[in-house]
């Protein structure tokens, strides 16, 4: 309402804008989110201008450079759309980037071609071995999983306690046993998971990352598993009154974390092609979140969607590779990262009614 | 007596809809005043409005005669209106005195909080109440009516000189409620006013001087509580006539559905036997502390108890979990809607059919086309007043919320139904529908469990009541031995 008085008019002005523009952003998370990535692209797209004359070539760098951004974001992509379960229902998980090395380090074990080659030394090779491989991953990434999901279910331990402690236990316990493993090598076939290319460029991570982040919004949206997720992180009282096995759907939850972890840890082995236990996936749990939290996923459960955690992790991207264009100091670039976060939550949370 | 507040002409709309119309409001020094009217009647938006929590399109208020024009709930308070809300405001963790006096705590001249000033000044205003109460005692230590009586201290220390109750005796028994009448009629004396809102009519008119019902946004009656009736004022709030009459028919009695021998919970319930049968409605009473919620919460599922057996259609059963009661088609509508009855992340279609989804599954997904025709049936089997399915059900009046969360049980054909304490906070209109329904669902030959505290509710739809006393069944009654007295006397320990 407009005041008589000058400084209040200014004030409530304001304060009306930033009402408004809250109660969008509010009411259509995603478009808001894809709004923010449209302009981000823009800028984006604007700074290529001002270097580049010839418009084929600026093209080209422009694609090359969405792609490397795709590719580079695609391992924390993939583990934030398993994190956003993990957050819908009501829980974290911190254990993320142990569970990749983890993983890593049992795949690298039993297919490297050097004679320390767990498969090889039993005499299994070329698909077989990789196949095997692979499984193995899967199924460890299954178990680190079940773990925490075990600990949280029957122990009744908060998830945060709870990962925080494996978080730790799986990453040292793998430096422990790869410490005298260094510099295996895997065998090429193996490799192409990641590597073989269309053109000249690594597509498929992208590709993996995406058809990922589909299936989980189908399995979010239409399946009981992903609404009974949706319903323990809005109120779980109620949701075990209506004979929904919460237990059994939270640990299921943690599984499937670990499950996406694996594939993540597959691919950027694959990559790669080694793996440095000490540093690999380190961070990954807390760019996740941010992307997950970015993407209009609530910290306490209950609301969320996988569309939001991919714009999300798009967003984070662009802005770092932004950054990087316009040349902030490489020293500065997380404090924007950390601005952003900030600042989406500040603007997602609710009004007081 | 001297005038305290008076509203004029209030009216407000969101959006489209104009809540409160024309709405006139007074209430003088020393006078408790009752403010009916069913849910959606105004009552909380003329109540927010005095508050500071929303602004009034047009009207005027006067405050002791001068105009006031709140913003916040911060210049209401600063005027001396103090809102306790039914949910209570208080840090369970800290000691009664630092309840009283936090945000504004007395300090010593280093700046340390000064504790004995803050029990002294706390004592002092507890005598001048005539409340027994010590201010070092910790707050979750102590009954929930001294907690309410803790929040009208703090109003008190606030120098408020007008308090709004909202529902202030819904978690309070007998006796407690009595405790804080006495203590409002004291206050009252000396000046303060109250306005006590209410669903319980007959509280309204044994502690309210005056009353002023709402009814659609329109104050449609107010007048002085003595000579006035609960039928009167039932009838202005609703705008017809009530029922008061037995619902319950001599439908035909079948088997037996559920019974228990010796069923006991350490601390919850003792050498529990009873009996409900197909067809009947079954209700169970008792004060606080019966043990009646915490029997059914282990008949479902939720609370192992230690010993005894529960024959389920005459078979012994072990339900370990609502999963298993669920299998075994048994359904239950908890008490408080909020916590344990609605997800309000989730929509009107999806708390509807919470409990059936996997069964709609097809191919993995959920058929969403069969989902939505299952809520379809029961949506009008219940007469369930809304939106779109895929509206929030918090979109819903607290009625047809409760509607949604029995609609989801009534998806699974349920052969025993239990319902604990089902019409808190709905209105008498959908307090008399869902009264209808359980009615209906007995004849159908469902075995009804009613668990409530409400006499109206025993006499008009039960066949048969127990009565539990301290986590025993104190006594047994049928329907035609039902009487308000001999429930008194059973559920206070007395013998029939």
């Amino acid at each position: 309402m407009p005041d008589k008085k000058t400084g209040a008019v200014t004030a409530n002005g304001w304060r009306d804008t930033l009402r408004r523009v809250k109660r969008g952003w509010n009411d259509k998370p995603l478009m808001s989110i894809s709004l923010v990535l449209v302009l981000l692209v823009i800028i984006q797209i604007l700074q290529f201008g001002f270097d580049y004359q010839s418009v084929g070539e600026w093209a080209d760098r422009i694609v090359k450079n969405w792609l490397n951004i795709l590719l580079n974001n695609s391992y924390v992509g993939i583990i934030a759309l398993g994190m956003t379960f993990v957050i819908i229902s009501g829980g974290i998980d911190l254990a993320v980037g142990s569970t990749l090395v983890a993983v890593g380090a049992v795949v690298m074990l039993l297919i490297n071609i050097r004679d320390v080659g767990v498969l090889l030394s039993l005499g299994i090779t070329g698909t077989p071995a990789i196949l095997l491989g692979i499984l193995a991953g899967l199924l460890v990434g299954f178990v680190l999983g079940e773990v925490n999901g075990l600990i949280v279910t029957k122990g009744r331990v908060p998830p945060f306690i709870v990962t925080l402690g494996t978080m730790k236990i799986y990453r040292s316990v793998t430096m422990y046993y790869m410490q005298s493993l260094r510099g295996l090598s895997l065998p090429e076939e193996f490799k192409q998971i990641a590597r073989f290319t269309i053109g000249d460029t690594m597509l498929l991570p992208i590709l993996y990352w995406f058809a990922l982040a589909a299936v989980l919004h189908i399995v979010s949206r239409r399946t009981v598993f992903g609404r009974h997720v949706y319903a323990i992180g809005s109120n779980e009282r109620t949701a075990r009154l209506s004979g929904i096995p919460v237990d059994r759907v939270k640990r299921r939850v943690y599984v499937l974390m670990g499950v996406i972890v694996a594939i993540a840890a597959i691919i950027q082995i694959a990559r790669i092609g080694d793996m440095d236990y000490t540093s690999a996936g380190s961070g990954y749990e807390m760019n996740a979140i941010a992307a997950v939290i970015i993407g209009g996923t609530a910290m306490s459960g209950g609301r969320g969607s996988i569309m939001g955690t991919l714009l999300g992790t798009l967003i984070l991207a662009m802005v770092s590779n932004l950054l990087t264009l316009i040349g902030v100091a490489t020293l500065l670039r997380e404090a924007f990262i950390g601005f952003i976060v900030v600042a989406a939550v500040l603007m997602q949370r609710k009004e007081k009614e | 007596m001297s005038e305290l507040l008076s509203m004029t002409g209030i009216s407000k709309s969101f959006g489209a809809n104009l809540v409160l119309d024309q709405v006139d409001f007074r209430v003088d020094k020393g006078q408790i005043h009752g403010l009916v009217g069913e849910n959606g009647a105004g009552k909380s938006t003329l109540m927010n409005i005095l508050g500071g929590v929303v602004q009034r399109d047009s009207g005027s208020i006067l405050m002791e005669g001068q105009p006031v024009h709140f913003r916040t709930p911060a210049e209401s308070l600063q005027a001396g209106i103090a809102f306790i809300h039914q949910e209570l405001n208080l840090a369970n963790d800290l000691f009664v005195y630092e309840n009283l006096f936090l945000g504004r705590e007395l300090k010593t001249k280093t700046g340390l909080t000064d504790i004995n000033a803050m029990c002294a000044a706390s004592q002092q205003l507890f005598d001048q109440m005539g409340v027994q109460l010590d201010p070092r005692r910790m707050t979750r230590d102590i009954d929930t009516s001294y907690k309410q009586i803790v929040e009208i201290a703090r109003a008190l220390l606030m120098q408020a000189r007008l308090i709004i109750m909202d529902e202030p005796t819904t978690s309070l028994t007998h006796v407690e409620i009595d405790l804080v009448f006495n203590l409002m009629r004291t206050l009252a004396k000396q000046g303060v006013g109250f306005i006590f809102i209410s669903h319980k009519l007959k509280e309204v008119l044994s502690i309210c001087d005056r009353y002023s019902v709402l009814r659609d946004g329109r104050m449609v009656e107010h007048g002085q509580t003595a000579g006035a009736e609960v039928a009167g004022l039932a009838r202005a709030m609703v705008g017809h006539e009530v029922r008061s009459d037995r619902l319950q028919t001599d439908s035909a009695i079948g088997a037996e559905v559920l019974s228990t021998r010796g069923l006991s919970r350490q601390g919850s319930y003792q050498d529990i036997d009873i009996q409900v049968r197909a067809g009947e409605v079954v209700g169970f009473t008792g004060l606080l502390g019966d043990g009646r919620s915490a029997l059914f919460r282990s008949i479902f599922g939720v609370l192992p108890p230690d010993s005894g057996t529960i024959l389920y259609k005459g078979q012994p059963v072990t339900i370990d979990s609502p999963e298993r009661a669920r299998k075994l088609r048994i359904g239950y509508v908890p008490s408080n809607r909020k916590e344990n009855g609605i997800i309000k992340d989730l929509s009107i279609l999806e708390n509807g059919t919470l409990v059936t989804l996997p069964d709609y599954v097809q191919n993995g997904l959920i058929d969403q086309a069969r989902q939505t025709a299952d809520f379809d049936r029961q949506r009008g089997a219940l007469s369930i007043k809304m939106g779109k399915p895929q509206d929030s059900i918090l979109s819903l009046s607290g009625g047809n919320q409760q509607k949604v969360v029995l609609a989801k049980w009534l998806s699974v054909n349920p052969d025993l139904l239990i319902f604990d304490n089902p019409t808190q906070g709905v209105d008498v209109g959908a307090k008399e529908e869902i009264y209808d329904i359980i009615v209906a669902l007995a004849r159908r030959g469902v075995a009804i469990v009613l668990l409530t505290s409400e006499m109206p509710e025993i006499m008009r739809l039960c066949h048969r009541v127990y009565v539990m006393y301290h986590g025993r069944v104190a006594g047994m009654l049928h329907a035609d031995e039902t009487d308000e007295h001999r429930i008194m006397m059973l559920q206070t320990g007395g013998t029939d």
